[in-house]
């Protein structure tokens, strides 16, 4: 365990040294919230709080944000020619992709904290239970994200620049389609059909039931439940069978 | 004559580098489109007015904004890279470097939002498209402002070239919550404090926005005194971007690096 907590560190040290970026989503997330966020809820009739919700929203599109950076990561070191270099240490492939996991979730913890905070302040009125089935919702998804940029990282050993450019655009459509910033019921026929597909609809609806949402404008728990543990389940899986077979000798183009 | 025809080179050299990466033209492209034809649409059914009608347009400016800030990833790329050294070799001056980059800079963002422009006026009917024609030079100016920004942020983290992102980060999403581009202005006052008020309407973004909605799309006479305020909002940047660039040009030159 050591050596998978060695690894761990070895990463995390350049994001704290200084954590430059950290703070820096702290303080967008304020800007969100509290400019945007306050500002834009006024217009907004169809939901009698739009602010929480949108709180909520951006929690989990940072919790999307922090996965994908982490499956990307993955891509990036076999880029710079960090991925032969961790291969050949004397440690097994599970403890790698372990440290590799820890890695995202310890990332994730970090980036989220802060905001998780202000938004349950922000919505009060909230029980322990819900708030620790809130956190491991989001962990789920976030493990569930990583998982599944590590999954496509073969794209990146034909050529990083269409992996990039496929990541992000994925990103993009996969936050515009969902129920991060709108819910399900507002969304158009036509974007609704694409929605059911997003990960992020069952992960934002599941979080958000957890902390005390109107469940009437939300998606059914159970479906979200079995989305969100399948996607974790199977990307993971996706992600170990990567490490263990395919990136033996492949360089990213 | 020479020294204007080599910032010309320089610049349609950097012009057609932003066109030609792949990955940004991908972010770009899918985060506007998706805003003007998702977002835009979603928020329009949440929300008691025609949003839709006063979003669309302002997607066209923020197109220009983020097309505009790619400037200052070329410059800290070509610092980062050592790619400066090679156009300080060339025989043109320090201020046409400067000035090549502003220049594409600003000209790249302008055919980017015009493109989404005519995605903008298929989607959204105009009233008076001939308009945007008076508005073309103001915005050109405003797009070189804003080009101004990233390289004045470009110049400032040179020595800590992976906190570039993050300040460009910070004040991207400061100059579109503190502008009129996703809320009008009515609701603005009744929120944010006067003195926040006043920075939203001077807010150059505000301008542009306010302008594309009035002009090209109300179809509203354009007025001559708004498009000298875009102006007189956006030189200021395009001074201050040039200054910062050309302190760390000229630093490099005499010690040879950062």
């Amino acid at each position: 365990m050591r050596d998978v907590v060695r690894l761990v560190w070895f990463d995390l040290k350049q994001e704290l040294r200084p954590p430059v970026w950290i703070v820096m989503e702290w303080v967008t997330f304020g800007i969100q919230l509290f400019v945007y966020g306050a500002i834009i809820s006024q217009l907004v009739s169809g939901i009698s709080n739009y602010q929480q919700f949108y709180a909520a929203g951006f929690v989990v599109m940072m919790t999307f944000e922090v996965g994908s950076h982490s499956g990307r990561h993955f891509v990036e070191h076999a880029h710079d020619g960090l991925l032969p270099y961790l291969l050949s240490l004397p440690i097994s492939r599970s403890k790698l992709f372990l440290a590799i996991t820890l890695q995202g979730g310890a990332e994730l913890a970090l980036m989220i904290t802060v905001p998780l905070i202000i938004t349950l302040s922000l919505i009060g009125n909230l029980t322990a239970i819900s708030v620790v089935a809130a956190i491991v919702t989001l962990f789920c998804l976030g493990f569930g994200i990583a998982g599944f940029m590590l999954g496509l990282s073969f794209i990146a050993f034909k050529s990083s620049d269409v992996y990039s450019a496929v990541t992000i655009v994925m990103s993009t459509v996969v936050i515009r389609f969902s129920t991060v910033l709108y819910p399900f019921i507002f969304l158009p026929p036509s974007y609704a059909s694409v929605a059911i597909f997003s990960p992020l609809t069952y992960g934002a609806d599941l979080f958000r039931l957890l902390l005390g949402f109107d469940p009437s404008m939300l998606l059914s728990p159970t479906v979200a439940v079995a989305v969100i543990a399948a996607l974790m389940a199977t990307t993971l899986g996706l992600g170990m069978f990567l490490l263990q077979r395919l990136v033996e000798g492949v360089k990213s183009a | 004559m020479t020294e204007i025809l080599s910032i010309l080179r320089l610049a349609r050299n950097d012009f057609s580098y932003f066109f030609r990466t792949k990955w940004l033209m991908a972010v770009l492209l899918s985060l506007n489109l998706s805003d003007m034809l998702v977002v835009a649409l979603v928020y329009n059914k949440l929300m008691s007015f025609d949003y839709f009608r006063f979003f669309v347009p302002a997607v066209v400016v923020m197109g220009l904004f983020v097309a505009a800030l790619d400037t200052g990833r070329r410059i800290w790329l070509a610092i980062g890279e050592g790619v400066i050294h090679y156009y300080l070799s060339l025989p043109i001056s320090t201020f046409g470097i400067v000035v090549a980059y502003l220049l594409a800079g600003g000209l790249a963002a302008v055919v980017y939002s015009t493109a989404l422009l005519l995605v903008a006026l298929v989607v959204l009917p105009a009233q008076a498209v001939w308009s945007t024609f008076i508005l073309l030079p103001f915005i050109f100016v405003l797009a070189m402002g804003l080009a101004g920004i990233s390289a004045a942020l470009a110049a400032l983290s040179s020595t800590h070239g992976e906190f570039f992102f993050a300040y460009q980060q910070i004040v991207q999403t400061l100059l579109l919550t503190l502008s009129t581009v996703f809320y009008p202005i009515e609701v603005v006052r009744k929120y944010l404090p006067s003195f926040m008020v006043s920075v939203v309407s001077a807010n150059p973004l505000s301008l542009a926005a306010e302008a594309m909605r009035q002009y090209t799309f109300a179809g509203q006479p354009v007025q001559p005194f708004y498009l000298l305020n875009i102006l007189f909002a956006s030189i200021p940047l395009v001074i201050v971007g040039a200054v910062s660039y050309l302190v760390v040009l000229h630093a490099i030159q005499v010690k040879g690096k950062l």
